[in-house]
């Protein structure tokens, strides 16, 4: 089969949340000798975005977006193997995690799965971060980005005072804020440098703060 | 009109003297809480401070009618099962562990003795003491989580979320034990001297769920509850939620409670005509809570230009609201019908 019915195969797989259809074209990919970063990129990847874009659109929502993911891992686990040492390219090196005080994290999740597939390192320190925390991992991974998300009022105050201390860390790190009480208005208030307002805009997002800082 | 009468009758959609203002979600706000006296996390589980908060809504916060059942939405899922996160004087009770991500829904069942649970027990006495205080004067109305929201604390969001489409029979067994624990629990509240119950779903709305999903799973748990209830039902969700409000309406409850994301005029425009009363739609995590008073009394205006049923905030007030954006609430209704200003009630 050539190359770019593989693809689309898997693309198609990722997009109908069909784990056994993107593991088979997975498989078919490294059987008949393809680049599987190729297969990453276009076919696991580009299935995501189209994924993010019918979240965008409102035809697909987290339910959806949860399984598509599996599937989109389920071809992961069998291309990633077959990389080549060094050729996963990385857009930048992420921290993400939720807030302190906050457990809420399918939103950050979800930012969390569109980055991986938009090229970055992702670092999840999951829900409920300490300051400190976010502080030291970003300072021992050299994140380029510090993604942090609250889905409560109270615990996006949090933010406030966790974005200074990461600046003092390291001055040139992003810090991107997300999560249904934050507004452009906070992003501007706490002096953050990014934001999204849905996970399908977040890869953009990230490479203009990558480039602005390079 | 007595606040009482003015929001009972404006809930069957007849008509009032002015547009009622108030909370139909919890108002937990520090300022309350200093100007009482009744701190949380006090009030979460002692029955005189948390009608002590609730009754602060009335006498301090302007509003025409008071919360019982505390400062949370978690209290269902608490006595199904789950473990609550710890809580403090401005951080509510929130859900810690999800029994049923890993258990077997087969084992998920209401018990028997679910109101001698969690703070049921706590409730029957602050509804005592709050009936007592306020008689015919000020209408009661109960909370808790909805059928949905309770059974993805039971099994946690995500994978509440995929079984929606993996797993359907899972979700309908869920929300057949949430469904039924709530039905028990909304007859408790009334028997105990609410005046109408809301239900707060928050995880069933389209920032999450499809519309689809919400009329093959919600809707019909929700009109269950309703027809099995012994008096009014409002139904608060927040975030997006504009495909949605003809099915809620459908679902034969009083009232719907929606947030600023919400399109108010058209919200108002389906509901009326299925004889359902609207409740917002300040916007509780910015205006009120960060805003100024005068933006929240702009908002409590454009409300109250599209003729909203109950002046009320978006959402849960944010435990740092400061009280003149609360009472910029009241100030507007007021100047709009040129009632006396508001300068605290008694009992």
């Amino acid at each position: 089969m050539p190359l770019a019915e593989i693809l689309k195969t898997m693309h198609d797989a990722v997009v109908g949340f069909d784990d056994e259809g993107a593991r088979k074209a997975a498989e078919q990919l490294i059987a008949e000798g393809f680049d599987p970063f190729t297969g990453i990129m276009e076919g696991l990847a580009g299935g995501m975005n189209t994924v993010g874009e019918l979240f965008k659109k409102q035809e697909y929502f987290v339910p959806e977006v949860l399984l598509c993911a599996e599937a989109m891992n389920a071809g992961l686990a069998v291309l990633s193997p077959h990389l080549k040492a060094g050729e996963a390219r990385s857009e930048g090196t992420v921290i993400i995690g939720t807030v302190q005080g906050d457990i809420h994290d399918i939103g950050k999740n979800l930012v969390k799965m569109m980055l991986e597939v938009g090229g970055f390192k992702v670092h999840d320190l999951g829900v409920d971060v300490p300051h400190e925390k976010f502080v030291e991992e970003a300072v021992r991974v050299k994140a380029d980005i510090v993604g942090v998300s609250s889905m409560m009022t109270t615990t996006m105050m949090g933010m406030k005072k966790l974005i200074p201390m990461l600046k003092e860390a390291n001055p040139k790190v992003a810090v991107m804020i997300g999560g249904a009480p934050v507004t452009p208005a906070i992003v501007k208030m706490f002096k953050a440098d990014g934001f999204a307002a849905s996970a399908a805009d977040v890869v953009v997002e990230a490479k203009r703060l990558v480039a602005a800082a390079n | 009109m007595k606040p009482k009468e003015r929001v009972m009758r404006r809930l069957k959609r007849q008509e009032v003297d002015m547009t009622p203002v108030g909370c139909t979600t919890a108002y937990g706000a520090l300022c309350l809480m200093k100007a009482s006296g009744y701190e949380r996390p006090l009030a979460d589980h002692d029955p005189v401070a948390m009608a002590g908060l609730a009754l602060a809504g009335y006498t301090i916060g302007g509003f025409d009618w008071i919360k019982a059942m505390g400062w949370d939405i978690t209290a269902v899922s608490e006595a199904l099962g789950c473990e609550l996160g710890k809580a403090a004087i401005d951080v509510q009770h929130f859900i810690a562990t999800h029994p049923f991500e890993s258990r077997s829904l087969d084992e998920l069942e209401c018990p028997p003795d679910l109101l001698s649970r969690g703070r049921f027990p706590v409730y029957k006495e602050q509804f005592r003491i709050l009936k007592e205080k306020v008689g015919d004067e000020v209408a009661i109305f109960g909370m808790s989580e909805g059928p949905f929201t309770c059974a993805a604390n039971l099994m946690g969001t995500s994978k509440m979320m995929r079984s929606t489409i993996k797993d359907p029979a899972g979700v309908e067994k869920a929300l057949a034990v949430t469904t039924e624990a709530l039905i028990q629990v909304i007859n408790f509240a009334f028997s105990q001297g609410a005046d109408y119950y809301c239900m707060a779903d928050p995880t069933s709305g389209s920032t999450l769920l499809s519309p689809r999903s919400w009329d093959r799973f919600v809707k019909p748990v929700m009109t269950k509850i309703v027809e099995r209830s012994n008096g009014p039902i409002v139904l608060h969700i927040c975030g997006e939620t504009d495909k949605i409000i003809p099915s809620m309406c459908d679902t034969g409850l009083a009232g719907i409670s929606i947030e600023e994301k919400a399109d108010l005029k058209l919200a108002l425009e389906v509901a009326h005509a299925k004889g359902v009363a609207v409740f917002g739609n300040v916007a509780a995590a910015t205006t009120l809570f960060m805003g100024s008073p005068e933006e929240c009394y702009k908002e409590s205006q454009a409300a109250l230009e599209c003729d909203v049923d109950f002046l009320a905030p978006g959402c849960g007030l944010a435990p740092a609201s400061p009280l003149e954006n609360i009472l910029a609430m009241r100030k507007a209704r007021d100047d709009k019908f040129k009632a006396p200003e508001f300068k605290g009630a008694t009992l």
